[in-house]
C-alpha cells in the first residue's frame, strides 16, 4: 500500500479471523450444497466427481455447517462479552437513523438531495447484510439439523416440517448466495475495492465517504475509553457461557441418542 | 496361352476319365475328389489349370475335411451330398443344393415352419443347415466341439445376427468365461429349428411367452412376476405397456442384477415408463413418482452417487427396495393402511429407530400443493417470492447507486 495514504484501523484481528472463517465456510457450503440441491444437473455431477463422491461432499458440508453453527454460538457469546463485560455499544443494531440514511442515499442518488448521508461506523448496507447473515445462519443451522436427524425430529413434529425445512434450507441457500453475489460484491468489490476486512485498515478517503461520523471521532480522538469491567459482569458472562455450552451439548446429545441412519446395508453379493 | 489351355483340358479329361472308369466304386472312397480337393496345393493347381483366380480363403474352403472318425457323417462320401460333383467342371449353382434333406426330412419340415424357412416352402432355407451345423465337420449336438454346442453356438448365430452384446451379458459370460454349459445360449431362449421372430405369437420370445422362456431356468421369479401387477396385466389383458423380463434385464446385454451398476441404474429404468406421461395417463399413475424420488434424499444421493461411483454399492433406497421387483404390487390395490404397515418395515431396514411418525416425513411421491402437504408448498411459494423480491430490490438499489454516483462524479 502506498505509505503516503493515510489509513485508519477499522477492524481488529478478531474481526479479520471471524471473516476468514465465515468466508471459507460459506464458500465451501455453497460449493458442496448446490450440487445436492440441483442433483440432476451435469455441473452438479461434475462438482461431486471432482470432490470424490457424494459422501465426501456431504461430509465437508456437515463439517463446514458445524463450523458455521459454532461460529454463530461464538458470535453470540462474543457479543455478550463485549456488551456486558467490556461495556461497549452495539454498533450493528439497526436504528431509525439507518432507515433515514437509506432514504437520504436514494434521494441523493436520484438528485433530490444535495448531500449523501453521513454514516457512522456501520452504514445501512453493512447492517442489512449483517442481519441477513445472522438470521440466515441461524435459519440454515436449524433447518440443517432438521435434515440431519429426521428420525429424531419426527418424534416432536409432524414429518412434513422436516420436508418444509428441506425446502427452506434450499431456498435460503439460494437467497444467501445471490445476496452475497449482488449486495456484498457490489459494496465491497465494485463500489470500492475495500480490503479493510483483510488488512484491518481503511484509507482516509473511503472512510470519509462511507463512515464520516466515525472518522470525525477518530480524528478528534474521541472514542470513549472502555469502562472498567466489574466482577459481577464477568460472573454473569461465565454463567451464560456455561449455560450455552451445556445447552448445546445437551441438544447434540438429544439429537444423537436414538442413533443415526445405519451406514451400510448388506448388498447381496457384496459382503 | 495356347499351351496352358491345352494342359488344362488334358487335366480335366484325365480326371473325368478316372471318374468314369472308376464308377461308383471310386466315389465311395472319394479318391477322385481328392485329386483336386486333397490339399491346398492341389486346389491351387487345379484352379490354375482351369484358369481360375481363387482367394486364399476360398482355397482353404475347397480343401476336403474328413469327418472325424465316429462322427455322425463319417461314412458319407462327397458325392452323397454333392451328387452333381461327378460332372467336371462342376456345374454352376451346385453349392445351393440342400443335400441334408435327403436324410433329415423332419428337420426340414420344422425349419420350414420357423423364421428361417424357405419362403417357397422348398429347401432353399434362409439359414441353410450348414449355417448353424457347419458343412463338413458336422458333429453330434452333445459333442463339445460341435458347432451347436453351448460354447460354439453363439458364433454361428452371430455370423448373421449382430447381437454381440450377448457375449458381455451375464449369460454370455457364464457360457464363455464361466464354462457353464447350462447358462442360456441363443437357442435356449430362441429355440433351434422352430425359431420364430418375437413378433410372431408362437415365438418363445414373444411378449406373452418371455416369462415362461426365462422361467425354464428362473422358475420362481418368473412365477412371482406373472402374479405381479406387471405380469398379471400381460397374461390377463395382453397389456402392451407393462415390462416383461427383458424390458428391465435386457435380452442380450443382461446385466448381473447383483452388480451395483444395475442397482444404480434401476430408478432410470423404472422411470422409462413411470416418467412417461403419455403412458402413465392411461393408468392414472402419477409421473411425479420419478421426479419426487430424485428430488428426495434417497434419489438425490443415488443420482450423485451414480455420477461419481457407478460401480460401488449404494446404501440408499431405490425404487425396488420399497416396491419390490418381480412381485411389484399396485399401491392402490394394497390400500393405504397395509402400505403404511409394510413401509415402516422397509424404512426400519436402514433407519432402525423409525416410528410410524417418521413415515410422515415423506410425501408418498406427491408434489406438495395447497391441499397435499400445504406447509411445504407454502414454504416453496415463500421463497419463490422472497428470492426474486430481495435480489430484485438489491439490483434496483445498486443500479440507482451506480447511476447516482456517476452523475455526481461528472458534475463535481
Amino acid at each position: 500500500m502506498n505509505p503516503r495514504v493515510e489509513t485508519f484501523r477499522r477492524f481488529t484481528a478478531r474481526h479479520i479471523v471471524n471473516h476468514w472463517v465465515m468466508m471459507i465456510a460459506f464458500a465451501g457450503l455453497v460449493i458442496t450444497g448446490m450440487p445436492q440441491k440441483f442433483a440432476g444437473e451435469a455441473w452438479a455431477k461434475g462438482i461431486v466427481l471432482i470432490m470424490g463422491g457424494v459422501e465426501r461432499v456431504r461430509f465437508v458440508h456437515h463439517l463446514l455447517g458445524t463450523i458455521m453453527a459454532l461460529q454463530l454460538v461464538w458470535h453470540v457469546l462474543e457479543g455478550v462479552w463485549l456488551h456486558l463485560v467490556k461495556r461497549l455499544g452495539m454498533p450493528m443494531v439497526p436504528r431509525i437513523a439507518d432507515v433515514k440514511e437509506f432514504m437520504q442515499q436514494i434521494k441523493f442518488n436520484i438528485g433530490m438531495e444535495k448531500h449523501p448521508p453521513r454514516m457512522d461506523r456501520y452504514g445501512f448496507a453493512e447492517k442489512l447484510e449483517y442481519l441477513a447473515l445472522v438470521w440466515g445462519t441461524a435459519m440454515m443451522v436449524l433447518t440443517g439439523l432438521l435434515l440431519l436427524y429426521p428420525v429424531r425430529w419426527s418424534s416432536l413434529f409432524p414429518g412434513e416440517v422436516i420436508l418444509a425445512a428441506k425446502a427452506a434450507h434450499g431456498g435460503e441457500a439460494i437467497l444467501a448466495f445471490l445476496s452475497v453475489l449482488t449486495w456484498h460484491v457490489y459494496f465491497v468489490h465494485i463500489r470500492h475495492w475495500n480490503t479493510a476486512i483483510f488488512t484491518g485498515k481503511l484509507d482516509a478517503e473511503s472512510y470519509a465517504e462511507e463512515h464520516p461520523l466515525e472518522l470525525a471521532r477518530l480524528r478528534r480522538d474521541e472514542e470513549p475509553a472502555p469502562r472498567p469491567s466489574e466482577v459481577w459482569r464477568v460472573v454473569v458472562f461465565v454463567a451464560i457461557t456455561a449455560v450455552v455450552i451445556v445447552a448445546v451439548a445437551a441438544f447434540y446429545w438429544w439429537l444423537r441418542t436414538p442413533g443415526t441412519t445405519i451406514w451400510t446395508i448388506k448388498v447381496p453379493g457384496w459382503s | 496361352m495356347e499351351s496352358k489351355h491345352r494342359t488344362g483340358a488334358a487335366y480335366l479329361l484325365a480326371v473325368a476319365a478316372a471318374i468314369l472308369l472308376g464308377g461308383q466304386g471310386l466315389a465311395a472312397d472319394d479318391g477322385a475328389c481328392l485329386e483336386c480337393h486333397g490339399s491346398e496345393q492341389q486346389v491351387t493347381d487345379a484352379a490354375a489349370a482351369m484358369d481360375l483366380k481363387l482367394s486364399q480363403e476360398r482355397i482353404e474352403q475347397l480343401v476336403r475335411r474328413a469327418p472325424q472318425a465316429g462322427a455322425p457323417h463319417a461314412g458319407i462320401s462327397c458325392l452323397d451330398c454333392h451328387p452333381k460333383a461327378g460332372e467336371i467342371p462342376h456345374p454352376a449353382g451346385m453349392l445351393k443344393e440342400s443335400p441334408c434333406v435327403t436324410c433329415h426330412e423332419d428337420e426340414l419340415k420344422q425349419v420350414n415352419k420357423s423364421t428361417h424357412r424357405d419362403p417357397k416352402g422348398g429347401n432353399d432355407l434362409r439359414a441353410p443347415c450348414w449355417a448353424c451345423h457347419r458343412a463338413h465337420d458336422v458333429r453330434a449336438v452333445k459333442d463339445p466341439h460341435s458347432a451347436t454346442s453351448p460354447f460354439n453356438i453363439a458364433s454361428r448365430c452371430l455370423n448373421c445376427h449382430d447381437k454381440r452384446e450377448y457375449l458381455v451379458g451375464v449369460h454370455g459370460h457364464g457360457v464363455q468365461l464361466g464354462g457353464l454349459d447350462f447358462a442360456a445360449t441363443c437357442v435356449s431362449c430362441h429355440g433351434g429349428h422352430d425359431i420364430l421372430a418375437p413378433s410372431e405369437a408362437g415365438s418363445r420370445v414373444a411378449r406373452r411367452n418371455i416369462s415362461f422362456t426365462c422361467g425354464k431356468c428362473h422358475g420362481r421369479v418368473a412365477e412371482a412376476y406373472r402374479e405381479s401387477v406387471h405380469g398379471a396385466a400381460l397374461t390377463e389383458q395382453d397389456n402392451a405397456d407393462v415390462p416383461t423380463c427383458v424390458d428391465c434385464h435386457e435380452a442380450h446385454r443382461t446385466l448381473d442384477p447383483l452388480l451395483p451398476r444395475f442397482r444404480l441404474g434401476s430408478p432410470e429404468m423404472c422411470g422409462r415408463c413411470h416418467n412417461n406421461k403419455a403412458m402413465m395417463v392411461k393408468y392414472k399413475i402419477s409421473t411425479a413418482v420419478y421426479d419426487t424420488y430424485v428430488a428426495d434424499f434417497h434419489g438425490t444421493t443415488a443420482e450423485l452417487f451414480r455420477a461419481a461411483s457407478p460401480d460401488q454399492p449404494l446404501n440408499k433406497a431405490v425404487c425396488y427396495d420399497c416396491h419390490g421387483y418381480h412381485d411389484v404390487e399396485s399401491v392402490r390395490a394394497a390400500g393405504d393402511k397395509l402400505i403404511k404397515e409394510r413401509l415402516l418395515v422397509k424404512c426400519q431396514v436402514c433407519h432402525p429407530q423409525a416410528t410410524a411418525a417418521f413415515l410422515t416425513a415423506w410425501t408418498s411421491h406427491y408434489q406438495p400443493s395447497p391441499t397435499k402437504y400445504p406447509l411445504i408448498y407454502w414454504v416453496k411459494v415463500f421463497y419463490w417470492l422472497v428470492i426474486p423480491g430481495t435480489i430484485g430490490f438489491f439490483l434496483v438499489y445498486i443500479a440507482l447507486d451506480v447511476w447516482g454516483r456517476r452523475r455526481h462524479r461528472r458534475s463535481s
